[in-house]
This record gives C-alpha cells, sequence and structure tokens, in this order.
C-alpha cells in the first residue's frame, strides 16, 4: 500500500516523462525480448541435434557390442573405457540378478526401454570414488540374460546453454544499455525543443507577437510544425496590427466630427445671441452626429457583408436589367453634374447571387466614379461578356487610384485623398470589395487614365 | 472652419439643404421650402401606443408626438405593451425591437395572429437589412433603425394612419393634376407633362400619399426600393427633376421641399 503510493508519487526526471524516451525502452524492451526468443531457440535447435547425433551413436554402439561375443564383449567395454581419459564414456555390463559384471556404472538403472536413450542420473565407480554423473544412456538385454548398458556424459548441453547465455550478456545488455542511452538522449533533446518552444509561446501569449519559434532548417516534422506556427503567428500579428490601424481609423474619423460637434456647441453656447444663430449652430452639430453615425452604420453594415451566410437567399439575378436600372438612376446625378454617363449592356448574363447587394455594389461604384470625375468628364457603365466571363466595369476620367493604392483602397477606411477633405466615407470600395467577395466574383482595379474597376463573374451563364 | 459637408442619411434638421447643388439648383424653389410645422397635420388625438424600454427616448418620443397633437400611451416592457395593444385603442403603435421580458417582433406576431390590424412601426437598433425584413415579415407595417430624427418618425407614423386606400381608380387627381395609369400619361390642367418612367413611378407614388410628408429615405425604400443609404442626394436630383417638369414657373408650386425631412405634393393653394 505505501510501497504503491510511494512509487506514484515519485517524479520521474524529465526526460522519463518524455514520449521519445517511452518509446526508447518500448522499443529497448521489445528488441530485448526478440533476442531472448531468438537465442533461446538457436539453444533448443542445438541441443535437440547434439541429443539426436548422441541418440543414433548410442544405438549403433549398442548394436555393435551385443553383437560381440561375451568375452570379446568385455574387452570392448574396457578398450572403451581405457580410450576415454576425459571420463565421458560410460559402459557396464549386469548379470541377469542385476549384479555388475563389467564397466563403471555401479547398478543397473531401473526403469529404462530396451534400446531406447534416455537421460538418466547414474552413479561411477571407475575413478574410485562413487561419482553421480548426468548421461544419456541406452540399454540392451543380451542373449545370456545379461543386460548392456552404453552411454555418454550430456555436461556438453550444460555447457552450449552457458555459452549462449555468455554471448547474450556479452552482446544483448550493452545493446539493451545503449538504446535506453540513445532513448534518453533523444528525448532530452526532444525535451529541449519543447521546452524552448514553450517557453517562446509564453513570451508569444505574454504580448510580444514578434517572438518566433526557431527551426533548425533539416525539415523534419518539428520544423514543418515550428514552420507552420510561424506562419500563423504572422497571421495573427498582421491582424492584429489591421485592427489596431482600423481601431485608430475608427477613432479618427468619429472623433474628428465628433470635436467639431463639441466645439460647435461650446461656441454656439458663448456666442450665439439670436434664437436663429443657436439653430444653425445646432443643425451643425446634428449634422456632424449624423456624419458619426454614418460610418458606424457602414461599419456594421461591412462587417454584416463580410460575415453574412447570405447564400441561401441567393436567387438568379439577370444583370442586364440591374445595370440599366443603375443607370437610369444615376444618369440626372451625371448630367446635373456635367458628367456623361454612357450606360452599355451588352451581354444579357444571369448570375447566382443577391439582387440588392449586387445594386448596391454596382451603384456605389458608379456613385464613386461620378462623385470623382470632375466636370466635362466622362463615366462609362458596362456589361460584357469578354474572355469567357461576365464582367461588369465602371470607367471614369476621375483622378484614377495611384498603382500603389490599389490594393488598399479596399480596406475599410482608407480614402485616396489623404487630407480627407473629399465628401465620403471611405468605406465605398470595401463594402464593394465585401459584396464582391461574398458572391466569389473577382474585382480588379485596372491601370489608368482615370478609374476603372471591374467586377469579374467567372460562373455567369 | 469648414462647413459641415455631409448630407445627413437620417435626413435630420441638418441635411435640408444638399450641399453639392445640382446643375437643377433647389435655391430656385426655395420660395416653395415650408417648415415642418405647417405641413404635420394636428394629430386630432390620435391615440399612439408606444413600447419602448428606454425611458429616455420614450420620454422624447412622447413630448414630441404629443406636440404634434397626438394622445400617447406608454408600455416599458414586453408584456404590458401586449396587454395594452390587446385592449385595441391605439390607432398605430410603435414597437422597440429589443425588449425586457418579450422580444418586439414577438408582440408584433402574437397581435397579428389574434387578428389585430392595428398598423405597426418596428425601431430598432439593429440596423441589418435581413434584421429589416423579419421585422416586416412578422407583421410591421414600417421599420425603422435607430438613431432617427424625431421628424422622420413622425412622418413615418402620418404614413401608418394614411394609409393609401386600395384604390383602383386608374386615373389619380390632385387639382389640375391628372396621371393616367393605363395610359401612363401626365397632364396638368391642358398642359401634357412629359415624364420618364422613374418620373412617373415617383410622381404616382407622391399622389397615391397626397398632403403627406415624404422623407427621403421613405422615398427611397418605396419608389426606387433601395435598401440602404446612397452617399448621393439622389432623391434631391430626381425630385428636382420631376418638379421642374410638374410645376413651371409661372403657375403655383405643388412639390414642395419640406424643410429638414423630405417633400410633400398639395393641390395648389
Amino acid at each position: 500500500m505505501f510501497a504503491a503510493s510511494d512509487l506514484s508519487s515519485v517524479r520521474l526526471p524529465d526526460f522519463a516523462r518524455t514520449t521519445t524516451f517511452r518509446w526508447a525502452v518500448t522499443v529497448a524492451s521489445a528488441f530485448l525480448l526478440c533476442t531472448l526468443a531468438l537465442f533461446g531457440f538457436v539453444y533448443w535447435q542445438t541441443a535437440v541435434y547434439v541429443m539426436n547425433r548422441y541418440d543414433i551413436l548410442l544405438v549403433k554402439e549398442l548394436q555393435v557390442f551385443a553383437s560381440n561375443t561375451p568375452e570379446r564383449l568385455l574387452q570392448e567395454i574396457e578398450d572403451r573405457l581405457a580410450k576415454d581419459p576425459e571420463r565421458i564414456k560410460i559402459a557396464s555390463l549386469f548379470g541377469a540378478n542385476g549384479s555388475r559384471i563389467a564397466g563403471n556404472v555401479e547398478t543397473f538403472p531401473s526403469g529404462l526401454t530396451p534400446n531406447v536413450p534416455t537421460n538418466a542420473v547414474v552413479v561411477r565407480v571407475d575413478s574410485g570414488l562413487r561419482e553421480a554423473q548426468k548421461v544419456r544412456l541406452a540399454t540392451r538385454s543380451l542373449p545370456g540374460g545379461e543386460n548392456l548398458v552404453i552411454g555418454r556424459q550430456i555436461d556438453e548441453i550444460t555447457e552450449i546453454a552457458q555459452i549462449v547465455v555468455r554471448a547474450l550478456a556479452l552482446g544483448l545488455l550493452p545493446a539493451f544499455i545503449l538504446a535506453i542511452l540513445i532513448g534518453i538522449v533523444l528525448s532530452q533533446r526532444a525535451h529541449d525543443r519543447v521546452l524552448e518552444v514553450n517557453r517562446k509561446i509564453q513570451r508569444i501569449v505574454a504580448g510580444d507577437l514578434r517572438e518566433r519559434l526557431t527551426t533548425s532548417g533539416r525539415g523534419d516534422p518539428f520544423d514543418q510544425l515550428a514552420v507552420s506556427v510561424n506562419r500563423m503567428l504572422d497571421d495573427i500579428e498582421s491582424l492584429v496590427r489591421e485592427i489596431a490601424a482600423v481601431g485608430d481609423n475608427i477613432a479618427h474619423d468619429l472623433r474628428t466630427p465628433l470635436t467639431r460637434v463639441r466645439v460647435r456647441l461650446e461656441r454656439g453656447r458663448a456666442h450665439a445671441s439670436t434664437l436663429n444663430e443657436l439653430r444653425a449652430v445646432v443643425d451643425q452639430a446634428i449634422g456632424s452626429l449624423d456624419q458619426s453615425l454614418a460610418i458606424i452604420t457602414a461599419l456594421l453594415r461591412i462587417a454584416e457583408i463580410e460575415h453574412s451566410r447570405r447564400l441561401e437567399g441567393f436567387s438568379q439575378v439577370p444583370l442586364g436589367p440591374l445595370v440599366r436600372e443603375i443607370g437610369d438612376l444615376y444618369e440626372p446625378i451625371a448630367e446635373d453634374k456635367g458628367v456623361a454617363l454612357q450606360v452599355e449592356s451588352t451581354d444579357e448574363a444571369t448570375v447566382h447571387g443577391d439582387r440588392d447587394l449586387l445594386f448596391e455594389a454596382v451603384a456605389n461604384l458608379v456613385d464613386n466614379a461620378v462623385k470623382f470625375t470632375p466636370e466635362g468628364g466622362h463615366v462609362e457603365l458596362a456589361l460584357h461578356h469578354h474572355n469567357g466571363q461576365t464582367q461588369i466595369r465602371v470607367k471614369d476620367t476621375g483622378p484614377g487610384i495611384p498603382e500603389i493604392e490599389r490594393e488598399a483602397v479596399t480596406k475599410r477606411f482608407y480614402r485616396s485623398d489623404k487630407s480627407r477633405r473629399t465628401e465620403g466615407l471611405g468605406l465605398g470600395l470595401s463594402l464593394v470589395a465585401a459584396i464582391v467577395k461574398l458572391h466569389g466574383f473577382q474585382f480588379a482595379i485596372a491601370p489608368g487614365p482615370g478609374c476603372t474597376v471591374e467586377i469579374v463573374c467567372p460562373q455567369a451563364r | 472652419m469648414p462647413a459641415v459637408q455631409n448630407r445627413s442619411p437620417y435626413q435630420s434638421n441638418a441635411g435640408d439643404k444638399p450641399n453639392r447643388g445640382p446643375a437643377v439648383p433647389l435655391e430656385a424653389y426655395e420660395s416653395e421650402t415650408i417648415s415642418a410645422d405647417m405641413v404635420f397635420r394636428d394629430g386630432a388625438m390620435a391615440s399612439v401606443l408606444l413600447i419602448e424600454d428606454d425611458s429616455e427616448t420614450a420620454k422624447e418620443i412622447r413630448a414630441e408626438l404629443g406636440d404634434r397633437g397626438y394622445a400617447v400611451d406608454w408600455a416599458a416592457d414586453g408584456i404590458e405593451g401586449l396587454d395594452k395593444a390587446r385592449s385595441g385603442e391605439a390607432e398605430v403603435i410603435i414597437v422597440d425591437r429589443l425588449l425586457p421580458g418579450m422580444d418586439g417582433l414577438t408582440i408584433v406576431e402574437a397581435l397579428r395572429s389574434g387578428g389585430m390590424r392595428t398598423p405597426v412601426l418596428v425601431l430598432s437598433a439593429l440596423g441589418a437589412v435581413d434584421d429589416r425584413v423579419r421585422g416586416l415579415r412578422a407583421g410591421g407595417d414600417d421599420y425603422l433603425t435607430k438613431p432617427f430624427a424625431t421628424v422622420e418618425l413622425i412622418a413615418r407614423v402620418e404614413a401608418l394612419l394614411r394609409r393609401p386606400a386600395d384604390s383602383r381608380d386608374t386615373v389619380l387627381r390632385l387639382g389640375p393634376l391628372e396621371l393616367d395609369l393605363m395610359e401612363r400619361t401626365a397632364k396638368r390642367g391642358d398642359r401634357v407633362i412629359d415624364l420618364l418612367p422613374r418620373e412617373f413611378r415617383l410622381l404616382e407614388y407622391m399622389m397615391r400619399r397626397k398632403d403627406q410628408v415624404l422623407t427621403r429615405a421613405m422615398l427611397l425604400e418605396e419608389v426606387w426600393k433601395y435598401k440602404f443609404v446612397p452617399q448621393t442626394n439622389l432623391v434631391d436630383v430626381h425630385m428636382g427633376r420631376l418638379r421642374h417638369k410638374v410645376d413651371e414657373p409661372n403657375e403655383p408650386p405643388m412639390i414642395h421641399n419640406v424643410r429638414g425631412v423630405g417633400f410633400i405634393l398639395r393641390a395648389p393653394a
């Protein structure tokens, strides 16, 4: 009870608790068991083979001895024992009453089947001392009623066993210890790497997003994992930066109008001398508040579209009528501004989508184009088929978008006019980008002159 | 200090004059611009039930509607609201979307399943298009996103109180103005007005709601089926075009700009 609880509370060294180490021990143990089984088999096979050869010899000797005349037999027994300085061999002749006639065995071993070699322990008497010996024996009754016993010592088999065990001890034990040592080294290294990764992750969790996991460059699974984690960290870092930037932009875009409200109200309260003056101040303040609210609305709208699962609400939308309707809607606005709006729709394609959102996207593009094109300029809204794809193109003769800013304008809050005097919330194109992305279409801003934006609908029919 | 450069998307007082002037300057019609006080009809004790949990908002709405002659009953939560609504005294119900005790839409659904036809205006801080659709599907007659200008709310309440009769007339008339829905022609007295289809649609909507203040948001939603706030002063430009054709310089004006609210079509005085 105590022992068990003590054992479970023993804290293993760090390396011993790693998976690598446990695997090393497991593999080493399996290797050990296999080797033991192999050696055991070799020993067993050898012992069987040696024993067989003894048995065949014994049976042959028995026949040779038995075929001799009694006198010659005694001589042969004597010869056999005399030619055996190693005292390996056994030979004896017993009378029918069991008394020893010749040879080196004290008493006739009982319970043996004639002509079948059997293991037995006999007492030798030839050295002058009684000496028990493990032997292989075969007996045979002679025609005169005597019993012949022929045998040999089988210590050799024990010796083979000893050789095998020695070989095992010399070969296997070092191998096993080596395997465990390698396991310790490997697990220590794995443990160190994990420890290092863990340390870095702790730092990252603590807020240092610039930290990266080190890679050995060997391309092993651990490296691949580190590369993946680093890529994930890159993404997280850029997202966090983006969020921070968006936050700054929101703060800027909301603070500016709100500051104006505050200043106006303060000044109005101090200086307005008539009710009408005060009203003018309040009107301006409400205007600025509405501007702030519009920013919030636009942001929520983009978030709504970006996280939308409206796909189930999609239906077949014919693009021709949609484009013509937008042209119809914006034609007077363009005309008032002295901008020529040309609508061209040569493709009667139908797309799978949300009509209201597509309308909003295209209307936004036209709205932008009309807004940024100076008087006397030209805006073209075209729906056409090009390279097997349906395109909605809005082209204007306005200032255009510099190449370096083309991707940035689709981000929230970006505005080409850095001074932020141009009307617009800086959210129009990011809204369009969100809608286009939701539909799986592509959005491209082509190089100038002027500004050319395209919505490419690959799956239009 | 630069002037406010943004048209209010909420049609508040500040957004009266579109700042980027169209080629047909609205200033030409400045004399036709009238103040909101002159066009909102007296509530004539029409009773309104307001179900709104925020007491500050409720107070302002009650004061504003009270000033216009409405009798406003107020319920601060959904359960009380549903009880009062079921009594059937209210002619219009204004219900907030998110209420303690009961969801605003649940109230509307409960009323409709009980066979109650009282017009309902749903207020919501959730501005999503889907949410709007849900509000109307639940049985709401109109949907207004918070924050809103109070004049917008009043215009909507009035519109609900005076829902156009489902007229089967094929000719609409207002003073000298005549709109033939079959022939798609318009006349003012003997003068034929040549209208584009989009202008015809706008004028038809206005004639069905004569003497009623129409806000820009209402026109966008109803005439153009627009579900978002455009950055450009779309409504003003289109209205300018229509007014140019309906009211010639020597004729007394019929389309009026209502300061800070929207537009109204009236027979010439």
